[in-house]
């Protein structure tokens, strides 16, 4: 019982997590249509700088995050404006595979600048371990689940409020009537990466902050794609759901399948996940159904 | 269309033909002594690198059929490759069995997964499909890694390439063997292309739906698509085995899959001749960097912590690729098209 709970409770912050990260993939899809590939490298690279101001510039907490905010922001900036916008209109294979080219040369640059590859972040949140009933639990889980939440909040309240949050789902809506209404597009998509990798840089400090820095963060990316899927390409809801029912498939599957099957069983259950749901429903629980015409 | 002035054709067979005239022979004869004479003027360095672009070469032109002809991209390359690869080495190492029917059943274990993973492309496409093949990349990883019968991360031993009692021990024993299997390799995507099939696939490409009502079967063509794609990542990995000799799946990561999307875009998607040239690049260029730039930045900047350099080799490729999206989407094939038209028309442009 006690591992059953230990279990659900790391599943669900872990998958919070992934649906943080993956926010930052469906706020681009769904204004620009761009599939972002680069999403693990973007984590990867957002946490190596995380560690860069907290540990070898030795800033404090706040100023820290507030530069790697910056800095995520700026990122989002750069990648829109010299990759995607030369390619706007282009076709679809285009768009996939010019993201995988931005996160092969993240990966490179990640490497170039702390080609050791493993470290740790200091902890981030205290120490002390909570009783939840017979179960024990890192506190840092409960941190992390709170401030997933927050951020949640906060992109609601700004996609419902804010006039920019509003001219992006317009964008995700019709872009050529947007235009008509003389919103600027270009704005619009420029925008969207910027907080798109400000969300993923928080989801990647919240995991490294437990897990370490590893190139397996890459791979964290890659597992966020499998929430997105699960989901619903264009859905933040379907993101929210979604999310901890992947951290929990993962981590209810790795703690009680493993004595079955072949150890790091767990690291390939969103993956299969993926197959599956791409089997049964492509468009993913929230997504929408699109209807093709020639 | 690009026959040089004055060249008419008078049968279907001329029409055809893809050598038409005398310095297309020429040419091509001269190409054929210039590859077999290769191990002549090659050390047996480069000869290995050439070994290991015809491998290349193989599961880049299989690449190429399915995302440059039939437009389902696939960023699980590797994985194929991967399956092919240990097939042959447990075949031939545990089973003990020859090398051809190593080779032909890597192809085809290849080809086999390679319709299963690629049955969800009949429902999704673009960026759906894109992930299920990464899906199937890690799958197919894992699966080795903790297979007994692989060998798991351990590797596995792989014995040399034989027919016949012949056993392919030298660099250029191997180079003989692979640059006929690549060749025949580019023979039949050449021709591939400009039969029933190729047009099927260009036409579901262009635009899947319209293709199917044209009376396209989307299943079929798709799925034998994938066959044909994953079938020729299996002989090169086949190949790949009997070459290195010792196979870990770190030889067949994610990285290297996006890497042969690179060359196939480098090189020019959907063309006979794009593979060639986006292989020749990435591999040679590969090995300039690992072999030369690497160890002198490392030597040179010592101030910086140890292993940095190894980074410059995935900047720039991702460099590289993102700047033939942008700024020649068609590649290097649409280059060497320009050039041999300015050649057939000189000295007038038009």
């Amino acid at each position: 019982m006690a591992e059953l709970l230990q279990f659900t409770i790391t599943g669900i912050a872990v998958g919070m997590v992934y649906a943080l990260i993956a926010l930052g993939f469906v706020l681009i899809w769904k204004s620009s249509g761009v599939a972002n590939l680069a999403l693990g490298q973007i984590v990867l690279l957002s946490s190596w700088f995380t560690y860069a101001m907290l540990v070898q510039a030795e800033f404090p907490l706040w100023l820290a995050f507030l530069l790697v905010i910056l800095f995520a922001l700026g990122l989002g900036w750069m990648i829109e404006r010299f990759a995607l916008r030369p390619l706007i209109a282009q076709p679809i294979l285009a768009l996939i595979t010019v993201t995988l080219g931005i996160g092969y040369f993240i990966e490179g640059v990640v490497i170039f600048i702390w080609p050791w590859s493993v470290d740790a972040l200091p902890r981030l949140f205290p120490r002390e371990v909570l009783h939840i009933g017979p179960a024990v639990v890192s506190q840092e889980y409960v941190w992390v689940v709170g401030i997933c939440l927050l951020v949640f909040a906060l992109l609601t309240l700004f996609f419902r409020y804010h006039k920019m949050g509003i001219a992006m789902r317009a964008t995700a809506d019709d872009q050529m009537a947007v235009q008509a209404c003389g919103i600027p597009v270009t704005t619009v998509f420029s925008r969207s990466w910027m907080f798109a990798c400000v969300v993923a840089a928080i989801g990647g400090i919240l995991i490294s902050s437990i897990g370490g820095i590893t190139q397996g963060l890459i791979e964290t990316g890659l597992k966020a794609f499998s929430v997105v899927i699960l989901g619903g390409l264009d859905s933040f809801l379907g993101a929210i759901v979604a999310g901890p029912i992947i951290g929990l498939a993962e981590s209810l599957g790795g703690g009680y399948l493993t004595p079955y099957l072949w150890a790091g069983v767990k690291d390939i259950i969103p993956f299969i996940i993926i197959i599956i749901v791409m089997i049964i429903k492509p468009y993913g629980l929230f997504g929408e159904v699109r209807i093709e015409r020639i | 269309m690009s026959l040089p002035s004055g060249t008419r054709n008078y049968t279907y067979a001329q029409d055809m033909a893809i050598l038409r005239t005398k310095t297309h022979w020429a040419l091509f004869i001269g190409l054929l002594v210039l590859l077999m004479a290769a191990p002549l003027y090659l050390s047996n360095y480069w000869l290995g690198v050439a070994n290991l672009i015809g491998i290349t070469l193989i599961a880049a032109i299989g690449l190429n059929i399915l995302t440059g002809y039939c437009g389902q991209l696939s960023i699980g390359h590797a994985g194929f490759i991967a399956v092919g690869a240990y097939t042959a080495a447990v075949l031939t190492n545990r089973l003990e069995l020859p090398f051809l029917v190593g080779l032909i059943s890597g192809g085809l274990t290849a080809g086999a997964i390679g319709l299963i993973f690629g049955l969800p492309s009949v429902r999704v496409k673009g960026f759906y499909l894109a992930i299920t093949t990464i899906a199937a990349q890690f799958i197919i990883i894992w699966v080795i890694n903790h297979w007994s019968v692989t060998g798991g991360f351990v590797g596995i031993k792989v014995p040399y390439a034989s027919i016949g009692g012949f056993v392919f021990r030298t660099e250029t024993s191997q180079f003989y063997l692979i640059a006929t299997i690549a060749a025949l390799c580019t023979f039949f995507a050449k021709n591939l292309a400009r039969t029933r099939v190729g047009r099927a696939f260009i036409a579901i490409r262009d635009n899947d739906l319209a293709a199917e009502v044209m009376g396209i079967n989307l299943l079929y063509y798709k799925l034998l698509a994938f066959f044909i794609g994953c079938f020729m990542a299996g002989i090169a990995g086949a190949l790949l085995a009997h070459w290195i000799g010792f196979l870990n799946a770190e030889q067949f990561s994610l990285t290297e899959s996006i890497l042969y999307i690179g060359m196939i875009i480098i090189g020019g998607l959907g063309t006979t001749v794009g593979p060639i040239f986006g292989v020749i690049f990435i591999r040679l260029l590969q090995q300039i960097l690992t072999v030369q730039v690497v160890p002198f930045l490392e030597r040179t900047f010592t101030m910086m912590p140890s292993g940095f350099a190894t980074g410059v080799t995935p900047m720039l490729f991702g460099l590289v690729i993102i700047l033939f999206l942008i700024l020649e989407p068609r590649g290097l094939a649409h280059r060497w098209a320009l050039l041999k038209s300015a050649y057939r028309l000189w000295p007038f442009s038009y």
